[in-house]
């Protein structure tokens, strides 16, 4: 294996497991709360017991995200030195709010874990609330950062020098806010329908139900509601792409040649040979409509832009057929789930929460497609137009030896992780509240 | 601004000494008992660090954030050159991390606890030596700094820079320092009758940092190191280590009197006043290569970046020290109303 290759297997098979631990972690927070509300209004134990049931989860998931995200601002610069060289202090300004946020989460995270009956029961609630909004604030900037790579600005490009540096300018990138808001909805989403459906399957299964039909509420409510709100976010960043990045576009359709009222292909098997999209379906004018919002507009083919700076277009197309496919489902289970507010017998339908238990993996599933589309469908840039990604790895030879360690610790904390998540779920129906 | 910036940095490389040095001194502490011991060790560890354990280890991000972003070159150079070592860092640090989450949030007590344990204890060890290596390395004067890298034999561009004796040394003598914060740090908090076993490991720890530093320096100085010898040439820093060591008389008798902050105080001065030397005897020329040093203040990014950072650090501070301040304080006043309520503990 080519060192480039290694190193971009590294940053991408850590960055998968960091994106999950780091959802968890921003999202579970605002579950805990409510539970812990509903808890001091209603003095009801069940919320008491299923809010340090959940405190639990967000602390492992805290140290888990805090620890492999150590190591991602380490290994930015193992990985891509050249990279953070030029980009580090252009880029600087939203890793720095970061930290600041992310130290905010730990101290009222400290707070939170051993207030209780120790604090002020509402000083002691609102270091919940802080505990998620400071980890939304975290999420924020960091993909802030990852949108300058997108649509770099802040800074002078002159023969090959980066002058006339402006940090903020460069925080608050055309592509900051399109790419926040999808990340945020998404993490909702996710996290929303993974704890949902992990309650579902003990309802399911039969176990406290009272208590999971709780857990399940209070989680897939988020859920649904990001859910539903997601497709107006993914039509923004679908337009920001096609302006800023149409060779992005361009792969995410498997569109190779420019053509006015260009149809949008759903599904399909990519050629990249023969430039082909077989078993498709494709409705006409659609993704010129999606686009820019007019069903004649001319969209840009790939093979307008020169071959070397095409990213791995299969890869980007599957990639966002599946991020679409899923975000799809999910809009609809999220409807699904207010209509069943008003049927209430449904819940007593052995079928309506194995459909939330099949769900449940599914949101991370398409968030971590999402984030193949932005990142791969980037290549062969690191900073779009400006540095390309095989000119940053690092000169160290042997990446592959790091790649292997870190897939090998890595798998071992995930096995760790989910037994451990599994012992907890197994006390908590242990339990007598 | 490029002194709020300067002033962020020292700040807080010293509490990630202070702070997360304690911190993995607790496992070296634990590691180096007896089994009955270690479970009153394992006990109080939890019970001192467990409200601050997060908060001590953001102290490292907020450092190398600060690096690369106002001292890119310093990064580059770290994060070239040091590669092995900073990896071996980080894997301590995740498997660490994760086994003092598990061995206390675990909802089952059982035959589990013995890996994370052991998880827990061996990478204490292991990464504040590597960290102290990465340090060692980067004054050895053995890191080469040329126009293509890929000219150097793998050894000489990424092993030599640390994998030497002087760099080693550096990093056992980080680890003494660890184990030697944590057991003043553990005398306060243990449970009354246990304040002995901490006594006496903070003693055979002072033994331990004392030789280490002293094998450090006459093996650095026979072997010519160029920080060394700046170092003993230069007046500030042998104050600064002689006036840490005749702190230890402060110390020991506050311990005696088990007048714990005041002993924390001058503990963690005499981590500040051997931090300080190090840094001030070769400021600002803190990388020491084969063919001569690079200045920090000399290779910083430009004015722009340096004034947001600075500004946002500014912010940042003020928003986290009260609160972090106040979290110490809650847990400390906490304790001591507990004590009050239950007279037993």
């Amino acid at each position: 294996m080519e060192n480039l290759d290694a190193a971009r297997l590294q940053m991408a098979f850590t960055l998968i497991f960091h994106i999950v631990f780091a959802c968890i972690g921003m999202v579970m927070p605002f579950f805990m709360v409510v539970s812990h509300y509903k808890w001091l209004k209603t003095r009801d134990q069940i919320y008491l017991t299923l809010t340090k049931s959940w405190q639990k989860g967000v602390a492992i998931f805290f140290v888990t995200g805090a620890v492999s995200g150590t190591a991602l601002s380490f290994e930015l610069g193992l990985l891509w030195p050249e990279f953070m060289k030029h980009a580090g202090p252009i880029i600087g300004m939203p890793f720095s709010l970061e930290g600041a946020a992310f130290f905010v989460e730990a101290i009222a995270l400290g707070f939170y874990l051993y207030g209780w009956g120790k604090l002020p029961e509402r000083f002691h609630w609102i270091t919940g609330i802080i505990i998620g909004l400071s980890g939304v604030a975290s999420g924020i900037l960091v993909v802030a950062a990852n949108g300058w790579m997108n649509a770099p600005s802040g800074f002078d490009y002159v023969n090959g020098e980066f002058l006339n540096i402006d940090p903020i300018q460069a925080m608050l990138n055309p592509a900051w806010f399109t790419q926040a808001l999808h990340m945020t909805l998404a993490a909702f989403t996710a996290t929303g329908f993974a704890v949902a459906g992990i309650h579902a399957y003990q309802v399911f299964k039969k176990r406290k139900v009272e208590l999971h039909k709780k857990a399940f509420k209070i989680a897939i409510t988020f859920g649904a509601i990001a859910a539903i709100l997601q497709p107006i976010s993914g039509d923004i960043s679908a337009k920001d792409i096609a302006k800023r990045q149409p060779v992005k576009l361009a792969a995410m359709e498997a569109h190779y040649n420019t053509e006015k009222s260009a149809p949008l292909y759903i599904g399909g098997i990519v050629n990249p040979k023969t430039q082909e999209v077989k078993y498709k379906l494709a409705l006409p004018g659609m993704l010129s409509f999606l686009a820019f919002g007019d069903f004649d507009a001319e969209v840009k083919g790939l093979n307008d832009f020169p071959e070397d700076e095409h990213p791995n277009v299969p890869m980007v197309h599957y990639a966002f057929q599946i991020m679409v496919g899923i975000g799809s489902i999910l809009l609809f289970a999220g409807i699904l789930y207010f209509i069943s507010l008003k049927r209430k017998k449904w819940f007593n339908n052995h079928k309506y929460w194995l459909f939330f238990v099949v769900l449940a993996p599914m949101g991370f599933i398409a968030l971590e497609a999402g984030w193949i589309v932005t990142e791969v469908g980037r290549q062969p840039w690191i900073i779009h137009k400006i540095m390309r990604t095989k000119d940053a790895v690092t000169p160290m030879p042997g990446i592959v030896f790091s790649f292997y360690t870190y897939v090998a610790v890595y798998l071992t904390l995930s096995v760790a992780v989910t037994w451990l998540m599994l012992r907890q779920i197994r006390v908590l129906n242990n339990s007598n509240y | 601004m490029l002194y709020v910036v300067l002033f962020f940095l020292i700040f807080s490389l010293f509490l990630y000494v202070v702070l997360g040095g304690a911190d993995y001194g607790a496992g070296i502490v634990e590691l180096f008992s007896s089994k009955e011991n270690q479970k009153i060790t394992k006990k109080t560890v939890y019970r001192v660090m467990g409200p601050v354990w997060e908060a001590n280890h953001i102290w490292i991000i907020i450092l190398i954030v600060i690096l690369w972003i106002a001292f890119p070159v310093y990064y580059n150079i770290i994060v070239v050159n040091l590669h092995i070592p900073i990896t071996i860092v980080l894997l301590g640090v995740t498997l660490r991390g994760v086994a003092f989450v598990f061995r206390h949030y675990d909802a089952v007590i059982d035959n589990s606890q013995k890996l994370y344990d052991g998880m827990f204890k061996v990478s204490s060890l292991i990464t504040p030596i590597f960290l102290g290596m990465v340090f060692g390395g980067l004054i050895s004067g053995h890191i080469k700094i040329v126009e293509d890298i890929a000219t150097l034999s793998f050894y000489e561009a990424f092993l030599k820079p640390w994998f030497n004796i002087f760099s080693l040394c550096t990093g056992l003598f980080f680890a003494a320092l660890c184990a030697f914060l944590s057991s003043v740090l553990l005398i306060g908090e243990s449970e009354s009758g246990n304040e002995n076993i901490y006594v006496r490991k903070s003693t055979i720890a002072t033994i331990v940092v004392f030789t280490m530093g002293l094998l450090t320096f006459t093996y650095g100085y026979i072997s010519g190191n160029i920080f060394v010898i700046d170092f003993i040439k230069n007046p500030f820093a042998i104050l600064a280590v002689l006036l840490s060591a005749i702190l230890l008389i402060p110390l020991w008798k506050t311990i005696k009197k088990g007048n714990k902050v005041w002993s924390r105080f001058f503990a963690g001065l005499q981590v500040f006043l051997i931090l300080m030397a190090a840094l001030i005897s070769h400021f600002p020329d803190i990388i020491i290569t084969q063919t001569g040093s690079i200045s920090l203040i000399e290779n910083i990014a430009p004015d722009s970046v340096i004034n947001v950072l600075g500004i946002s650090l500014i912010i940042g501070g003020t928003v986290i020290l009260p609160g972090l301040f106040h979290l110490l304080k809650s847990f400390k006043m906490i304790k001591i109303l507990e004590q009050h309520n239950n007279p037993s503990i």
